[in-house]
């Protein structure tokens, strides 16, 4: 047996994250003790028709949301208590709400800072209609083997460490949620445990004390005994050792008192919950309360540490008496199931990967490329084609390549409003796409005929260079297997008007005196072909890939600094056109050649 | 409960229609220079200037001053202002009218667990603390509002008689009404004095306590909360309450000097049985804090800073009962990033550091502080199967 929380307690929780978080809690108690999840339901307007998942097990169970008490108990008139996680300014609100319901019968607050006037009305309200309010401020409700309300009880293992799973002889009743804790922990270890453990709250006015629990208590055959963990302020400890001493009880009271430390400390410093202070006239000391307590005969340990031996030997005296039986631990408990992590930790699973990556790890705490920590990169003075270097192409360049790559960056960032990727971005902008759609926009256009030709020129010219093939050979290679050749011609520029970038490049390259192959055939194939037709020149394309082939980016990467430097204009682009506010735009008329064939009768839709 | 000021607490003693004296408050002889060019009284009455601080034995002090004219209160508010009394310096002064009387009575209204009382009595000042028996209360319950016959009987039994019975009945009607309207935990109006002039009683002095909690409805409550405990509150406890207030979960931090056992305790009932333990074992607490409802670390970081930075402490106790759901290794994680910084600016030399805690990922946050061992720290780390408060009896038998 127990009290005000069992097997047959279904509960509502009121309010958003933190009631979640209590379900899970309460979830893993219900796997512990083998009965179904105790929370039927959810209250939270802003996501009322919706569920949550509570994990139960190794599965999970859905949780419906409704808008108001009256609607979940409508759907689910089993619940009979509501568990209040509403912030302090709509709980008193929310509170009235659950108690005005005629199906719920024990309304527990968790609620913290709830106005001391809203706690009274609500404390009020619940004694007229007959009904429990516990708390504010309380941490929640346990009865070992059959309901947990709240968080208290704490983690999994800490319910099996302190033997919940099982009813013990102990009723304990404290305002501290953490020392609720403490105490069933300590009835487990010194005794058999415990029935049923409250939280009434640190606040001046619980809206039930002690003694509403006392009777409960006295009137529960399996509780023996009743802990009360009490502390200086208002006069709750008193009433209860005045309840406890009118007439001989059952129960067995065992209490502490915290706050004699106040009788040394400067005159007026108070501090602990907010119901723990001295009344104006010295009245709720803890001293006056401990004395309250043991002139009514209840057992009153010196201090909280003596409280494990006196509850200790309190029980081997039952025990001896026949009052109460030493418990039988069941043979074995669930486990709750591990998450993969934790199993992957404790070695217990194996999992095959989904994915595979061999260029940078960020699970520390921050990003490493290739291995170097990008901090470190920075700090000995690194650059970007460096990083580019690392991602694209697992080494760390040299300073010689690096700007190379960055000149490369900076001569292909832009080409102006009018060819095909910058236009994209800007018709998206226009439209009022959002930055990376319309970035997407343009990159889309890159391609064979638009920036694209990067990586292909580089393998043709790689290709050449790695068979020794003459510029003649190579020609007619690849009139014969792929047509014209990635990276020679240009629309607009030709032998008379020549490309600056590739002259820039070209030149730059060629001072440092190194080895380029790929550029030197690319140029030779150049001299051919430009004798051909006066447009058949390296373009920027080709110039890019020969440089990047001959410093050792793979092939496949090419194109990727064309995408990545000129994704610089286009957010260039698209930033300018926002900041304009430019408007939506179409196609004139005259620009179209309407070739399509002129208006016609439309003939009756064959049957 | 939240202590407000005279001033402000005068403030809304007169918003529900309670005659106060006239006063200002002000914060420079200047101020209170053009203060007596627009306001007549100021130059007519004679004036009483008080520091307007959160001081006790304010008499003693010197800071309050009776019976001025304008010049002497001029004079009263220079002497006062900047004065600086321990921690505090007087910033404001209150003068108000001095208001001739005869009679003086008492009113009070408080919050009890079934309701309200009202408190009257047909003596004030310092004859109501020895004459207690002569106070008689009107006792309402939750919800319910002091009737006019109710309150003109408890007058009738305070042995007011003739027209002061409606009076004295109607003066506590309005004090119950401000009391029941601002959320205020106890009010208090000793003397209540019956003016000469034209019969009126007046609220002489006030002590207002709000109920701090319930300041998210009372948009107009525009003034600090006074601390509670007779002084003003130190610039480390103002920065640890100024992330409490910022924060899930809570962080508490009140000095108390000449102590040498430093407190980092959780939970706000723990942490008082750890302060318990300490007194009962013959030590001398340097300070009283608490951490809880799983704040996040960085707020428990600042609050260790603000434990390792006590003077002259010898031992600090990182005690805590077994938490619900306040993470212990996250916690922790805070406590030891302050350890940390408090070793690297040369604080905790020769301080010892006693550790006990339970709960969520107890053995990580456990591990954690005992590997501060190996970087130097004099630390002794236990566990749930160690009694609460054992560890301030280990480290206090040590000394």
């Amino acid at each position: 047996m127990s009290i005000l929380a069992n097997k047959d307690t279904y509960v509502v929780i009121q309010g958003g994250v933190a009631g979640v978080n209590a379900a899970r809690r309460m979830a893993e108690f219900c796997y512990l003790i083998k009965r179904s999840l105790n929370v039927l339901a959810f209250v939270y307007p802003p996501d009322a028709g919706k569920s949550h998942e509570i994990p139960y097990g190794s599965g999970l169970v859905a949780v419906p949301i409704y808008k108001t008490v009256a609607e979940a108990t409508t759907h689910h008139p089993q619940i009979n208590t509501s568990l209040v996680y509403i912030g302090a300014d709509r709980a008193m609100k929310g509170g009235m709400e659950a108690l005005d319901d005629a199906h719920i019968k024990v309304v527990s607050m968790i609620t913290e800072g709830v106005p001391e006037k809203d706690a009274k009305i609500l404390g009020r309200h619940a004694t007229k209609l007959g009904k429990v309010f516990n708390g504010p401020s309380s941490i929640g409700i346990v009865s070992a083997g059959s309901c947990r309300l709240g968080v208290i009880g704490g983690a999994f293992d800490n319910l099996v460490l302190s033997k919940l799973y099982r009813e013990g002889s102990f009723g304990v009743i404290t305002k501290s949620g953490g020392l609720s804790n403490e105490i069933i922990w300590i009835c487990s270890q010194f005794a058999d445990g415990i029935t049923t453990a409250i939280g009434i709250g640190g606040d001046a006015y619980p809206g039930t004390d002690y003694v509403s629990y006392l009777e409960m208590f006295e009137n529960d055959p399996q509780t023996k005994a009743v802990v009360i963990v009490g502390e200086m302020g208002g006069d709750l400890e008193e009433r209860a050792a005045e309840w406890y001493g009118a007439k001989k009880r059952r129960v067995k009271l065992m209490a502490v008192v915290s706050g004699f430390c106040q009788e040394s400390l400067p005159k007026g410093m108070k501090f602990g919950h907010a119901g723990a202070k001295e009344g104006l006239k010295g009245e709720g000391s803890a001293r006056a309360k401990s004395d309250a307590f043991k002139n009514a005969g209840a057992i009153v340990p010196a201090t909280f540490g003596a409280l494990g031996p006196a509850i200790k030997e309190a029980y081997q005296e039952m025990l001896k008496s026949g009052l109460v039986k030493e418990p039988v631990e069941p043979a074995s408990l669930p486990k709750l199931p591990k998450t993969v992590e934790e199993a992957m930790k404790a070695d217990e699973v194996m999992v095959a990967p989904l994915i595979r990556t061999t260029i940078s790890d960020d699970r520390g705490d921050e990003p490493c490329y290739d291995g170097y920590p990008a901090s470190e990169l920075i700090n000995k003075g690194y650059q970007i084609p460096h990083v580019v270097g690392l991602l694209w192409d697992k080494r760390l360049i040299s300073n010689q390549e690096a700007e190379i790559i960055k000149r490369i960056m900076m001569l292909s960032a832009d080409h102006g409003p009018c060819v095909s990727g910058a236009l994209g971005t800007i018709i998206a902008a226009c439209a009022g796409i959002g930055m990376s759609q319309s970035v997407a926009a343009g990159l889309i256009m890159i391609g064979p005929r638009f920036g694209g030709a990067v990586t292909d020129a580089g393998r043709y010219f790689k290709y050449a260079v790695d068979n020794k093939m003459t510029v003649d050979e190579f020609l007619v290679y690849m009139k014969k297997n792929h047509g014209p050749v990635p990276g020679i011609g240009h629309r607009v520029k030709s032998l008379r008007n020549p490309d600056k970038r590739v002259k820039e490049l070209v030149g730059y390259v060629k001072s440092l005196n190194t080895k380029t192959p790929c550029l030197d055939f690319a140029l030779e194939v150049e001299k051919i072909t430009s004798v051909k037709k006066d447009n058949l020149i390296l373009n920027v394309d080709g110039t890019m890939a020969a440089v990047l082939v001959d410093i050792g980016f793979p092939v496949d990467s090419l194109n990727g600094f064309f995408i990545l430097s000129r994704t610089i204009g286009l957010i260039g682009h698209w930033v300018d056109q926002k900041r304009q506010d430019s408007r939506l735009i179409r196609l004139f008329d005259y620009l179209v050649n309407y070739a399509a064939p002129k208006r016609r009768e439309v003939p009756p839709l064959k049957q | 409960m939240a202590k407000v000021l005279e001033g402000p607490g005068m403030g809304l003693m007169k918003k529900w229609g309670i005659t106060v004296p006239n006063y200002v408050v002000v914060t420079s002889v200047d101020e209170l220079t053009k203060l007596g060019q627009v306001n007549e009284w100021l130059k007519k009455s004679k004036l009483v200037v008080k520091a307007h601080e959160a001081l006790g034995s304010r008499f003693k002090l010197g800071l309050v001053k009776v019976d001025l004219d304008f010049k002497g209160a001029e004079a009263a508010a220079k002497e006062m202002l900047g004065r600086q009394v321990g921690s505090i310096t007087v910033v404001q002064v209150i003068v108000s009218e001095m208001i001739p009387h005869k009679e003086e009575y008492y009113c009070a209204v408080k919050s009890t667990r079934e309701g309200t009382d009202i408190l009257v009595a047909n003596c004030g000042g310092i004859e109501v603390e020895s004459n207690w028996e002569r106070v008689k209360c009107l006792a309402l319950e939750v919800g319910q509002q002091p009737s006019a016959d109710a309150l003109e009987k408890v007058a009738k039994e305070a042995g007011f008689t003739g027209p002061l019975v409606k009076k004295m009945a109607d003066f506590a009607g309005k004090m119950f009404t401000c009391f029941d309207s601002e959320d205020a935990q106890y009010l208090e109006v000793n003397p209540v004095v019956l003016r000469e002039l034209d019969g009126a009683l007046i609220a002489l002095d006030a002590v207002t306590l709000l109920d701090g909690d319930a300041k998210f409805r009372h948009l107009d409550w525009n003034f600090a909360f006074a601390a509670e405990f007779g002084r003003a509150y130190s610039k480390h406890e103002m920065e640890v309450m100024a992330v409490d207030s910022k924060i899930k979960g809570s962080v508490k931090f009140i000095e108390i000097p000449g102590g040498d056992t430093a407190m980092l305790p959780a939970g706000g009932g723990a942490s008082v049985y750890y302060s318990d333990a300490v007194v009962a074992r013959g030590g001398k607490l340097a300070n009283y804090a608490e951490y809880s409802g799983d704040p996040p670390d960085w707020a428990v970081e600042v609050l260790t800073d603000k434990v390792c930075s006590l003077p002259g402490i010898k031992n600090i106790i990182v005690g805590g009962a077994i938490a619900n759901f306040t993470d212990v290794k996250k916690t922790f994680g805070g406590i030891i990033n302050g350890f940390r910084k408090a070793k690297s600016e040369g604080k905790l030399k020769g301080v010892k550091i006693w550790v006990r805690r339970g709960g969520p990922r107890e053995k990580e946050g456990l591990d954690a502080m005992r590997a501060l061992k190996d970087e130097g720290f004099d630390i002794n780390v236990f566990d749930r199967h160690t009694p609460l408060t054992d560890i301030v009896d280990k480290a206090l038998q040590k000394q």
